[in-house]
């Protein structure tokens, strides 16, 4: 076929002559209309030169360009940013060392990070990226409680790795979470039951998103915790702690936004429906013991 | 039968055999979305629901019916078998395979990411291999239409290609630019993130590389439509076609134009210059030249046989056309369906109107008017024109035909139309539930209680669909004519080499996506925006070898 075609590319054929002239004539106008013209004079910024106006068609901004990594501003909530240098130094994370470390962590957070006291968090299964957070959070002070600033302090960044490593494997914590589950009936606005109906579907008229879109079943956010099977005392607190504005280190305030808008009743049938012990439907679907 | 016929048919039998299922999905997404209960009502279960109709529908209806419409066009209308029979089998098996686990994988919830896959959102590897499997073994058939298509030429020098074979080879061809886009992609970025052997994935690049496919996939759904509309409806309504070369020109002009316009599906996104936006909605601008063009020879050939019937007057033509023919029934209901679509389609491709519908239930209603009414209408009666012809069993009855075909339309009207309204007043494609106590949104209620009708409906013309064809397939053996394709008026004898192969508009359309993606693809590769994965599949926590 190409060898017969060859014929087509002679330029004094007229099809050739037509598909390459028109092809020329529209590169040349779009050019110019896109990059020349439109870029050059916008309605609501100065007329631009034209090597700056083909700049601005193509992109090219003075606020873009490479991207660097901008240090986090200090009224920031949290210094954590999930950048690959995060990502990477929390994979590194050795959970042999780490288990040395969590010896310490014991006396509080019960044997193997599961805790046996409804308002300390259990922390076998937790997501490392979510302790790795929570413990630079208690270093910087941008997270406050109790002892927990101090014992953060003495802890090395690879050190925070290397415990967010062990506790994130260890078994029978909180059920590992898994992207996906089986689908159930009554998990939109119409379910009557507050709890299931915020979990699943949110309040929209609220502005509250469902909170199983980060904290699951079925949703995973990082640095978001899973809830399920977390203790239901704990949960409450932390809630009411970000709606007063005492807990501060939830990365653009999310937390705190949505906490403002529950009742007291809301925030305690929530903690309720997460911190029941694995009798839920979906906690056996997330594969509970 | 023969072997080609067998292809063909076997393919179009995945095809509906998929069919049916999505459509089903289909309307119960429309029960979940309205203030009707519905049962299940889960919105995961809504996405995971939207997955696998857009995935069936934009990847395994629409590929295996071309596939098929492919096979028996090379056969019928090169009046030879096809060659590489062989290889096309292959391809079947492959396409087969990969969409049965892109299914299994979508149901048991591990990839509800849309058939738009939308990186930074990750599922399962599974899925995504599936449908590289089922994209790729489509590929065969693109080698195999050009095969075909060549060795004609080569039997026959100095011949003109027949229309119907230089159009689905125009189709082949278009598949395999289209596809390019999601196979980089697949294959580039998205595949290493889920198999793990990369932390992050660069959303902006998956998405410009997507939006090479996203819209060319359209003129490929589109293609097998305006074979028919060409080649089929004018022997159908038992007259001529009016000019074989503008036949040609709109194929060319379809291959050339409908590849390097996909960035107007991204006019919100951040990642490229207003200049450039413009220049691929500036290029989309073209691709209503060949439609119309298209519309101005059909509307022709209709009339030559009309008047070739007996019509006369100024609309007289109109009505001497044999309306029984579940063809002419179809191009009709076809060309309102796509004219009105069409106009929705310019706002789409407009930059700045764009804005106003971007994301909206507008959009939905678009192409789901251009897709699922105007082009899906044209698969049914290509299905009734050539299920006879392959199986040599008639339809058993023509007006259930026509029946089918009206509450298509009707359905596909009564559905779309609201959504337009909805989109228009903000509501937004791809959620699953909405708070009608809320006043904003109750009052698109009425609405898109509406709407639930017209899928209602479009359920009952699947169900009919499906009946008709199955009865055909159990009825008795009786022979028919074999297929038979327009002529012209002035029949071609020779057609200058250009109208007659591809190598120079290949060529041409290989600059303009240079000049149109050159740019926003090369920048990627200076300028640094990888971003963590939202996995919804996550690999369990393993020391240090996450």
């Amino acid at each position: 076929m190409m060898a017969r075609d060859q014929g087509t590319f002679k330029p004094h054929n007229p099809w050739p002559k037509f598909g390459w002239g028109m092809l020329a004539a529209t590169i040349v106008v779009t050019a110019v209309l896109g990059l020349g013209i439109l870029s050059r004079s916008q309605q609501n910024a100065p007329t631009l030169d034209l090597w700056s106006a083909i700049c601005r068609g193509l992109g090219i901004g003075a606020d873009t360009g490479p991207a660097t990594e901008p240090e986090p501003p200090l009224r920031a909530p949290t210094r954590i940013a999930w950048t690959t240098s995060t990502l990477d130094q929390i994979a590194a994370g050795d959970a042999q060392h780490g288990a040395f470390i969590a010896m310490n962590c014991t006396a509080c957070h019960g044997q193997g990070g599961v805790s046996a006291s409804t308002l300390i968090p259990t922390l076998a299964g937790m997501d490392a990226a979510v302790i790795y957070k929570q413990l630079d959070d208690y270093r910087s002070g941008k997270r406050l409680w109790g002892v927990m600033g101090a014992i953060a302090q003495a802890l090395s960044v690879q050190d925070s790795a290397d415990v967010a490593a062990y506790f994130a494997a260890h078994p029978d914590g909180l059920p590992p979470l898994r992207g996906y589950r089986v689908p159930e009936s009554g998990r939109s606005l119409r379910e009557s039951d507050p709890a299931k109906r915020l979990v699943y579907a949110g309040d929209p008229q609220r502005g509250i998103p469902p909170c199983s879109a980060c904290h699951g079943p079925g949703g995973f956010k990082l640095g978001a915790p899973a809830l399920q099977k977390q203790q239901a005392a704990y949960i409450e607190r932390q809630l009411g702690e970000f709606a007063q504005g005492i807990r501060q280190n939830d990365i653009f305030e999310q937390m705190r936004v949505i906490a403002r808008q529950l009742t007291p009743e809301e925030m305690h049938v929530l903690a309720a429906f997460y911190g029941k012990p694995g009798d839920t439907k979906s906690a056996m679907v997330l594969g509970s013991p | 039968m023969q072997n080609s016929s067998r292809l063909a048919l076997y393919h179009y039998w995945v095809a509906f055999a998929a069919f049916l299922p999505a459509i089903v999905l289909g309307a119960w997404q429309m029960l979940m979305r309205s203030p009707l209960p519905a049962p299940l009502d889960d919105p995961n279960a809504y996405y995971t629901s939207v997955t696998l109709h857009g995935t069936a529908m934009a990847y395994v209806v629409t590929t295996f019916f071309a596939i098929g419409f492919g096979y028996a066009v090379t056969a019928t209308s090169l009046g030879r078998p096809v060659r590489g029979v062989a290889a096309a089998w292959i391809g079947f098996v492959i396409c087969l395979i990969g969409t049965v686990m892109a299914v299994v994988i979508v149901v048991s919830g591990r990839a509800t990411v849309l058939y738009t896959f939308y990186p930074p959102l990750l599922g399962s590897a599974w899925y995504y291999l599936g449908v590289l499997l089922l994209v790729g073994g489509s590929m065969i058939w693109v080698v195999l239409m050009i095969y075909n298509m060549a060795a004609w030429k080569r039997d026959n020098p100095g011949q003109p290609v027949p229309l119907a074979m230089f159009a689905i080879t125009a189709t082949a061809l278009l598949w395999a630019w289209a596809a390019s886009g999601v196979i980089v992609e697949l294959l580039g970025v998205v595949l290493p993130r889920a198999l793990g052997l990369s932390t992050q994935i660069d959303a902006a690049l998956a998405r410009t590389l997507f939006s090479v496919t996203l819209h060319s996939i359209v003129y490929f759904w589109l293609m097998p439509a305006y074979i028919a509309f060409y080649t089929l409806v004018p022997q159908a309504a038992g007259g001529r076609l009016y000019s074989d070369t503008m036949g040609r020109l709109t194929f060319i002009m379809f291959l050339v134009f409908s590849v390097p316009v996909g960035m107007h599906h991204l006019f919100a996104d951040p990642e490229y210059g207003a200049g450039l936006k413009f220049i691929q909605s500036f290029l989309t601008f073209f691709v209503a030249l060949p439609t119309l063009l298209t519309v101005f020879s059909i509307c022709a050939s209709l009339e030559i046989a009309g008047r070739a019937r007996g019509g006369r007057g100024l609309l007289g033509w109109i009505a001497a056309l044999p309306w029984k023919e579940p063809m002419v029934l179809a191009v009709a209901l076809s060309l309102v369906m796509l004219g009105l679509g069409g106009f929705g389609g310019l706002i789409n491709m407009s930059y700045a109107m764009n804005s106003m519908i971007h994301n909206t239930s507008w959009v939905t209603a678009h192409f789901h008017l251009i897709f699922g009414g105007a082009v899906v209408i044209m698969y049914f009666a290509v299905a009734y024109e050539m299920w006879p012809r392959i199986t040599g069993k008639p339809l058993r009855s023509k007006a259930l035909a026509r029946w089918q075909l009206w509450l298509w339309f009707w359905g596909m009207m009564i559905a779309t139309i609201p959504w337009h309204i909805t989109g228009l007043m903000g509501q937004p494609r791809r959620v699953a539930v909405f708070d009608y106590s809320d006043p904003f949104v109750a009052r698109m209620a009425p609405l898109v209680i509406i709407s639930v009708i017209g899928g209602a409906i479009l359920l009952v013309s699947t169900i009919l669909l499906i009946v008709i064809l199955v009865r055909s397939q159990l009825g008795e053996r009786r022979l028919e004519a074999a297929l038979r394709y327009a002529l012209a008026v002035n029949p071609p004898k020779t057609v200058p080499a250009s109208l007659n192969g591809f190598a120079l508009w290949n060529t041409i359309l290989l600059v303009l996506m240079v000049f149109a993606y050159g740019y926003p693809i090369g920048q990627f590769f200076i300028l640094k925006s990888k971003v963590p994965a939202y996995e919804l599949v996550r690999p369990s926590n393993t020391a240090g070898a996450r």
